[in-house]
């Protein structure tokens, strides 16, 4: 900056020397270069400053009578004047166009940081992460010292407020610039900023308008959105709630059919049945009763699970016994296919709770049989895996898509199978209750002949290891 | 005494009541019924029957309770109804003095059988128990420190013969792990189930034929254990 008070003085010192050679015309075209430069480095003002310097200056040194600023010959003075107007016209044309491309530079500058703030918008479906953003964009567009944004959507969410930089001091003054954020639907917060004085008020609050109304439109549509998928979650809900209130009842009420119709059937007067007939019916009866305790009992787990009131009592437990236990009571179910049974002797004592862990059995042997052909093997093995113990349930029945993996652990998920299948479809939801309850993962694998139901289970209790049993 | 033996039923449902009223004196027995665990207490300090059936669900009284206050001042055997929920309350039960337990719904022939057991184990005169308990193939001889299984002896430790002699001492009534616990191993070892877990799997092994289907050495998940003397 400094140097632009050399330019006039430079320019004296290289022509004096040749003053007597050149003619004053050259001289003053020459003089209109340091204010053409000056003006170009320094603005309108700096040009006008060495206009009259260089006027100055030309006349000096280089129009007779020198050192002084008399000027004898009427063509000098022409000169004198016409180089003034020259170089003033000069320095405003040429300040005009230094301030229109600053201008221009600067519309770019806006425009582009605009079109970034749209940048940084898309795609952004968080409120509070819009609010974050219009604030930071703000601070980068304005050149603001500090930025306050307030967002609170028409849904309700909010208010937010977000300031930059976050551990600014709180301004004493006013803001310089304010606006709403607003759309067509209404007010959704308030932009505020503070910066130290610098371009004009008036186009800084257009761009702060048009800013201002990008804003606001990414957050009505992060609100919209947010309403759409409460919409929708709601409607799976809903959904959920009728497939399981629809399934229920047919579960429930199915055995209850058969024992009304059994039971009527027994109690009327006017039929006599014979021996084996009133068995038959008292039999069926019997089954039907088990089978509504079995159903009973699951919705009850399933509803402690969804509660979290399944609190397992886990304590040290020989798993041989637990899985002998279930294969036991489960003799007649699985009457129609190979159980083979593969827990190591060496495998320590394990952290369960007892009654729980023969549930998951029995859901996982009972949805073997069920899905698995007849006279298939099914196989129960246990192997320790680092810290864990990791079981599996192994059978040849159909393999699951591979979409359906997961789900299969939903409450009420059925595959589509040809034939009726009984039960509630919770068996496998209550497995992962129960086992994520233990701290264990559940997952099911398919093979290449059938498919494997698998799950961890951790080694330790409260980080503990089993405790050493002294034997005689 | 009456040659019927008297049993008493404490359940809030009037259904249970009627059913078990008409089911138990078909069976021989002389049934009174109450609906009030107050009640039912005072009537049992009055009458003195020979056996409580008592629901732990009922709405006044906490069944536990029922069963640690009759319990200052009578051996009555007590047999309480429960759900498969819960344990807790079931142990609780067995150990606040309770005999044994159903769980709901059961089967007639259970409650029948368990009201046999509890009653015969109440007519023991203590002491006079049998030095030789036969169950099926097993054979044990308590005075001698002896088990067979089919005519051959089966060596045992010390530590599983006096389990082993604990549960069958103790035929067809559920043991809780406290009880047994503190009564095989002693009182600072009733929370060690893992004990218990480890030796009652080594006298599997070494006396049952078929673990899957274990005839005498029986599991009640959750609660305990039950010697069942088998066919």
């Amino acid at each position: 900056m400094l140097l632009l008070f050399a330019t006039v003085p430079l320019v004296v010192f290289i022509l004096f020397p040749l003053r007597e050679g050149l003619s004053t015309t050259t001289v003053a075209l020459i003089f209109l270069l340091p204010v053409l430069i000056n003006t170009t480095y320094g603005g309108l003002a700096a040009g006008i400053f060495t206009a009259f310097a260089a006027f100055l200056a030309y006349n000096f040194f280089f129009l007779q009578p020198y050192y002084t600023f008399i000027v004898h010959e009427s063509q000098d003075i022409v000169a004198l004047v016409i180089f003034l107007v020259v170089a003033v016209l000069i320095s405003q044309l040429v300040g005009q166009a230094k301030k229109s491309l600053a201008e221009s530079m600067e519309r770019e500058r806006e425009l582009s940081h605009l079109y970034e703030f749209s940048l940084a918008l898309t795609g952004l479906n968080d409120v509070k992460e819009i609010a974050g953003v219009i604030a930071a964009q703000a601070f980068e567009l304005f050149q603001a010292s500090t930025v306050r944004v307030k967002v609170q959507t028409m849904n309700g969410e909010g208010p937010y407020f977000v300031q930059v930089p976050a551990q600014g001091e709180n301004p004493e003054a006013p803001p310089r610039l304010s606006s709403a954020l607003a759309t067509a639907r209404g007010s959704l917060g308030e932009i505020q900023i503070w910066r130290a004085s610098g371009q004009e008020q008036a186009s800084q609050e257009r761009i702060l308008q048009t800013f201002a109304s990008q804003g606001a439109l990414a957050i009505e549509r992060a609100a919209l959105v947010a309403a759409e998928t409460r919409a929708k979650v709601l409607e799976e809900s809903d959904r959920l709630k009728t497939a399981l209130l629809s399934s229920i009842s047919h579960e429930l009420r199915s055995p209850l059919a058969t024992i009304k119709a059994a039971i009527t059937s027994l109690l009327n007067e006017q039929l006599t049945w014979e021996e084996s007939a009133r068995q038959d019916l008292l039999a069926a009866v019997d089954e039907e009763t088990d089978l509504l305790n079995r159903l009973v009992g699951n919705l009850l787990d399933m509803s402690r699970i969804e509660t979290g009131a399944l609190r397992p009592n886990r304590q040290w437990n020989i798993l041989a016994e637990i899985v002998d236990g279930v294969a036991g009571r489960m003799h007649r179910l699985l009457k129609d296919h190979r159980l083979k049974i593969d827990i190591p002797e060496d495998i320590p004592l394990v952290p369960v709770d007892y009654v729980q862990m023969e549930q998951v059995f029995t859901n996982l042997l009972s949805n073997s049989a069920k899905y698995a052909p007849k006279g298939s093997t099914i196989e129960l093995s246990a192997t320790i895996q680092g810290e864990e113990l990791l079981v599996g349930v192994k059978n040849e029945g159909p393999q699951i898509p591979p979409a359906n993996l997961e789900r299969i652990f939903d409450k009420f998920s059925r595959l589509t199978e040809s034939g009726k299948v009984s039960g509630t479809g919770l068996g496998l939801s209550i497995c992962k209750g129960i086992i994520e309850a233990h701290g264990g993962r559940i997952w099911a694998e398919n093979l290449d002949r059938g498919i494997a139901f698998k799950f961890t289970l951790p080694l330790t209790l409260d980080g503990m290891r089993p405790p050493v049993i002294e034997m005689e | 005494m009456s040659a019927e033996p008297h049993i008493l039923v404490i359940d809030d449902e009037p259904q249970i009541l009627r059913a078990l009223r008409t089911i138990l004196t078909a069976n021989h027995y002389r049934v009174t019924v109450t609906n009030r665990g107050e009640e039912g207490l005072a009537y049992a300090a009055a009458e003195k029957p020979d056996l409580v059936i008592l629901d732990l669900g009922l709405p006044d009284i906490d069944g536990i309770q029922v069963c640690a206050r009759l319990r200052e001042w009578s051996q009555i055997p007590i047999i309480v109804l429960s759900v498969r929920e819960a344990e807790r309350e079931k142990v609780q039960a067995l150990d606040k003095g309770a005999d044994d337990y159903l769980v709901k719904p059961f089967g007639i022939e259970e409650l029948l059988a368990r009201i046999r057991v509890a009653l015969r184990h109440s007519a023991q005169v203590k002491g006079s128990s049998q030095p030789v308990v036969s169950a099926g193939e097993l054979t044990i001889d308590l005075a001698r420190h002896v088990v067979t299984v089919r005519g051959a002896e089966v060596r045992l430790t010390a530590t599983e013969f006096k389990l082993l002699a604990y549960l069958a001492s103790n035929p067809e009534r559920v043991l809780t792990h406290q009880n047994i616990l503190t009564h095989v191993w002693g009182p600072e070892y009733a929370d060690s189930v893992e004990y218990l877990r480890v030796f009652m799997s080594q006298l599997r092994k070494k006396l049952e034929g078929d673990l899957k289907q274990p005839r005498h050495l029986v599991t009640e998940p959750g609660v305990g254990y039950r010697f069942m003397l088998g066919d």
